[in-house]
């Protein structure tokens, strides 16, 4: 399957060195501006733009020229369009664009999140400054970048990805909703209330979740919900 | 672990073989009675047998064939080991080098991933290492596993993409449709009529991007929307 392509082919090979633009987006401009600092001290990359928010990302984003960026985010963005709302955003406007997720010492879950929502890897700002410039590079070649969390993630990574596909295709959108409902801790009754139906119609709905999820318990299926980032990620829908 | 002159104390490494190719079982076996700290503690050569003998000898590490004969395939068998705990360490020893091989193992918890042809002369090291608590995998593979992990993040993404833009009603007759059943069939099952079910198949098409059944359940089964049992 055809993947982003590659930037460098589509420019004319006018200088010999390709500059790599990095767009820097997070919340904190101390962050920004150490970051900005190693990366402009470098010969074959500069920041070409800095945004404290999403909707400052985007808007900047749409007036870069430039072929060969990659955006940085900061999972530490928050808010109704937080980071994994940008990832996505980016993702669809500009599919060019290579996204790489960024924090400091990101759970799995998170990781396996953003790189749902559309990320094309992550880097962790505990990794050593080289290591960290070195993933900027390989992200823009397309590489799938993995930087300061340990190897055997990978499983765990998979796994919430795994997760995460089945709860969107195996439950019908009825479900997922009685789903993270369940999840506030609500009972049959009160999900019921909530959305309208009987509380007899829940309990059938929670039989067949547990069911498609292949689990036994309410808390089991909450957690089930919780690793496939249906709880979390409101923004999905 | 210290060394231990000769014998097989307690301190022993205990490794169980999986793997149906007599000659191969060989070398794990010598490469084991030949190495200090390591201990042949049983071999299988079929799925069926290692997890049954896994149960009863409870091995610190097994080195895995991915390819066996019989039902159970190494994958299975890595899994089962797993769920039912029944060994300490898993270190994979086949001839598969295709990516998506390296990439299930890893999913599995294998600890460890050997090629047959480059790799079987430093089995009795690579045993020693993952029992030690070091996964055994060359730059390349860990280099896989990331790519692989990519493709399924893209693969995951679309899927639910597409997901969301598709019916219940949809959904289910996609999922008919790739298990083989004809459009009349699907109406008598859904007691709708055939012509319904023609008007949700185009819709469903164009949603999906494809132009016929071939196409839709190859996409579909691509991206994980349907699962081929």
């Amino acid at each position: 399957m055809a993947s982003r392509p590659t930037l460098e082919r589509a420019q004319p090979s006018r200088s010999p060195k390709r500059r790599l633009g990095v767009v820097l987006v997070d919340p904190l401009p101390v962050v920004r501006a150490g970051l900005a600092l190693l990366i402009d001290e470098r010969p074959d990359m500069d920041v070409v733009l800095e945004a404290g928010t999403a909707e400052e990302a985007l808007e900047g984003l749409g007036r870069i020229r430039q072929r060969s960026i990659v955006v940085l985010i900061g999972l530490g963005l928050e808010g109704e369009q937080d980071a994994y709302w940008l990832m996505r955003a980016i993702r669809e406007r500009h599919p060019g664009l290579a996204i790489l997720g960024c924090g400091a010492r990101a759970d799995a879950m998170s990781i396996s999140r953003a790189l749902f929502m559309g990320a094309d890897g992550y880097v962790d700002k505990n990794a050593d400054p080289l290591g960290f410039l070195q993933a900027l590079r390989d992200a823009a070649d397309g590489e799938m970048v993995l930087v300061g969390p340990p190897s055997e993630w990978v499983r765990e990574i998979a796994q919430g990805l795994e997760r995460r596909r089945e709860v969107q295709t195996k439950l019908t959108d009825r479900e997922r909703q009685v789903l993270r409902v369940a999840a506030e801790g609500l009972t049959a009754r009160e999900i019921g209330d909530r959305l309208g139906v009987r509380e007899r119609t829940v309990t059938t709905h929670l039989g067949r979740i547990y069911a498609k999820l292949g689990v036994g318990t309410r808390v089991a299926a909450v957690r089930v919900a919780n690793v496939s980032g249906l709880v979390t990620a409101g923004s999905l829908e | 672990m210290c060394p231990s002159p000769r014998g097989r104390p307690a301190g022993d490494v205990r490794v169980f073989v999986v793997e149906d190719h007599p000659v191969l079982r060989g070398v794990v076996r010598l490469a084991c009675e030949h190495t200090d700290g390591l201990a042949l503690a049983g071999e299988a050569a079929t799925g069926e047998e290692a997890v049954e003998g896994c149960r009863t000898t409870r091995p610190d590490v097994v080195v895995l064939d991915l390819s066996l004969p019989g039902d159970l395939q190494g994958l299975d068998v890595a899994r089962a080991l797993r769920s039912e705990g029944t060994a300490g360490r898993i270190l994979v020893l086949t001839g598969r080098t295709d990516d998506e091989a390296v990439f299930a193992a890893i999913r599995v918890g294998a600890d460890g991933y050997l090629e047959k042809t480059a790799g079987v002369r430093f089995i009795a090291d690579a045993l020693l290492r993952v029992a030690a608590g070091e996964r055994v995998f060359t730059a390349k593979q860990e280099r896989i596993a990331r790519s692989q992990l990519g493709e399924m993040a893209r693969r995951t993404r679309e899927s639910s993409d597409v997901r969301a833009v598709l019916t219940q009603r949809e959904l289910q007759i996609l999922e008919l449709l790739s298990r083989g059943v004809t459009v009349k069939q699907v109406a008598t099952r859904l007691g709708l009529s055939p012509r319904t079910v023609e008007t949700h198949i185009s819709k469903l098409y164009r949603k999906l991007g494809v132009r016929n059944r071939v196409q839709a359940v190859s996409k579909a089964t691509a991206i994980g929307l349907v699962e081929l049992s």
